[in-house]
């Protein structure tokens, strides 16, 4: 069972679990107020896009997946964080 | 299909006339009804009342007095009266596929009570309360007031009866070993169900997008149910297309000699 | 049912090969297509959030404040883990190596079964101080959304368990069965990665 720990999805999930640390880190405010504030919500975006993209072409194996689904996937990966983003700032 | 040749060329068949004896006659019928039921539906809900889109909970007791009193609410309640009992016959098409698949009877009986229940609060309740102001005059405002609300509550918020039905015929074709309806439909209704639950909110806002006629409860909602509608009904037509007729549950009464001698078509 | 042999060949983590193209769909296609569809749909929930949220962005800041963010970020952790239990049990079951499928698919349900048990520790405290859906509108969202995420978990949780019953009773599982039902998980874990960022993080 422990041989399991050499997979490659191990790696995965542990750069998931790093990145989830640093994006939790980057939106505590320390006891302060929640302002709004452009660097870390453009920064946790990218970083959930990152992590989206990683749990479906690794644990979701799309990375060996015809070329329909991988082309859909980061089609819906695309326009979803575009337009999350272009709404976000067409509001500042 | 070969359905009609087998019924036309028996002389024995007695003197009624060939597409009476049709052996899917019944399923044709109530299919046929639905867009029908659904065109008439929409006439009187959309152009005609301006019932849909819901108008604003949030409007003054003025606007919901003009509406409930106005000669077109009238006239789509008085429709509505004649016709909803053509409700039942789209929903029996439903059940009588679902009666083909291999699931337990639990399903169709869930299928029946959802709908059952759905239409006596999500038709008739709304058909009382808008009735109510089209058909008697001399009501106070506050009580239009109140019927108003109570009618778009009942016909948006109603979902809990919905939500049973399309729940179990969505896993009832998910769960189908005989393939009567695709699977990837079976999904599709299984998001009826959670768009039935995205009203749930209905009833706390009555403004903004979580109010009855919210683009988060309503027009998202229309967005996936329109299309599933339409869908939902084509394969339904497709299954009752292929159901072998020595399947059907008044194939003894279909004249022996119009039935082929040999095993007939597999269904697609 | 004989997809087991096949994967005899591939490594831990690495998804089978098929044929001439080399490329396989993990699972029922009908699981995808409800997966893509899923994944539109709370798109489209997502960035209609967004945009009320612009609308009204003091509101949603003060309200968001009262979450209880590390809660989020454990729940995201419990989540990911589960995913990883999941992805390995699946490629496990198709090496053949059944037993080991079936431990890494009960350890993804422990997992995945402490998102919900957190949840409850989230939503009580926020209720009985008062924050209900009907606060206000990003509360409404909140509730909504998180609610809607969280039956979808508890599906997940159901599926997963017939996926181990698959993989303990039958003779020759089977292979496709798995897929599906991890397939469904993993969009699971994807939905929640974007909700903790829009409901939690941003600012």
């Amino acid at each position: 069972m422990t041989s399991y720990i050499r997979s490659p999805l191990v790696i995965v999930w542990a750069l998931l679990t790093v990145v989830t640390v640093a994006s939790w880190l980057t939106a505590r405010d320390g006891g302060s107020s929640h302002q709004v504030n452009i660097a870390v919500t453009v920064v946790v975006l990218l970083i959930a896009a990152l992590k989206t993209q990683l749990v479906i072409w690794h644990f979701m194996e799309v990375r060996n997946s015809p070329g329909w689904l991988r082309a859909v996937m980061h089609l819906w990966l695309a326009a979803l964080f575009a337009l999350l983003l272009g709404v976000y700032f067409s509001f500042r | 299909m070969n359905e009609r040749v087998e019924v036309a060329d028996n002389p024995a068949a007695g003197t009624s006339p060939s597409w009476r004896r049709h052996p899917k006659l019944d399923q044709w019928i109530a299919f046929w009804i639905v867009p029908g039921f659904f065109t008439l539906f929409g006439i009187v809900f959309v152009p005609l009342s301006f019932m849909m889109p819901p108008r604003s909970p949030g409007s003054s007791t003025p606007e919901i007095v003009g509406f409930m009193q106005s000669h077109n609410l009238l006239i789509a309640c008085a429709i509505l009266t004649l016709s909803f009992g053509l409700a039942p016959i789209t929903n029996a098409c439903y059940v009588m596929q679902v009666k083909r698949m291999s699931v337990s009877p639990v399903f169709r009986y869930t299928i029946i009570v959802g709908a059952t229940t759905g239409a006596i609060v999500g038709m008739l309740f709304p058909m009382f309360c808008f009735g109510l102001g089209a058909f008697r005059t001399g009501y106070d405002p506050p009580i239009l007031a109140m019927l108003f609300d109570f009618g778009y509550l009942a016909y948006i918020g109603s979902l809990g009866c919905f939500c049973i039905m399309w729940m179990a015929f969505g896993l009832a074709i998910l769960l189908d070993r005989n393939n009567i309806l695709p699977k990837w439909l079976g999904y599709y209704t299984v998001w009826q169900y959670l768009t039935e639950l995205m009203a749930a909110p209905v009833w706390i806002a009555t403004s903004g997008p979580f109010a009855w006629d919210g683009l988060m409860t309503f027009w998202f909602a229309m967005a996936l149910y329109v299309p599933w509608q339409i869908i939902v009904y084509l394969c339904i037509y497709r299954a009752i297309k292929n159901q072998p007729v020595h399947e059907l549950e008044n194939a003894q009464f279909v004249v022996a000699s119009s039935l082929p001698a040999t095993r007939p078509t597999a269904h697609a | 049912m004989t997809e087991v042999a096949q994967g005899q060949t591939a490594g831990i983590g690495e998804p089978r090969r098929d044929g001439r193209t080399g490329r396989h769909l993990p699972g029922e296609g009908s699981m995808w297509f409800f997966v893509i569809g899923d994944l539109v749909i709370f798109g489209a929930y997502f960035v209609a959030y967004m945009f009320y949220r612009g609308q009204h962005p003091d509101l949603f800041l003060q309200s968001q404040a009262r979450l209880n963010q590390d809660i989020g970020a454990v729940n995201t952790v419990m989540l990911l883990t589960s995913s990883l239990f999941v992805a390995l049990g699946t490629s496990a079951a198709r090496s053949g190596k059944v037993a080991d499928a079936v431990r890494l698919f009960v350890i993804a349900l422990g997992f995945g079964a402490a998102f919900p048990l957190l949840k409850l520790f989230e939503y009580v405290p926020e209720v009985t101080a008062g924050l209900t859906p009907g606060t206000n509108a990003f509360f409404m969202f909140y509730y909504v959304m998180t609610g809607l995420h969280l039956c979808h978990v508890l599906l997940g949780l159901v599926v997963l368990g017939f996926v181990v019953r698959e993989l303990r009773i039958s003779p020759n599982p089977r292979i496709s069965f798995v897929e599906t039902g991890a397939t469904y998980w993993h969009m699971v874990d994807v939905l929640w990665l974007i909700l903790f960022a829009l409901f939690y993080l941003m600012r």
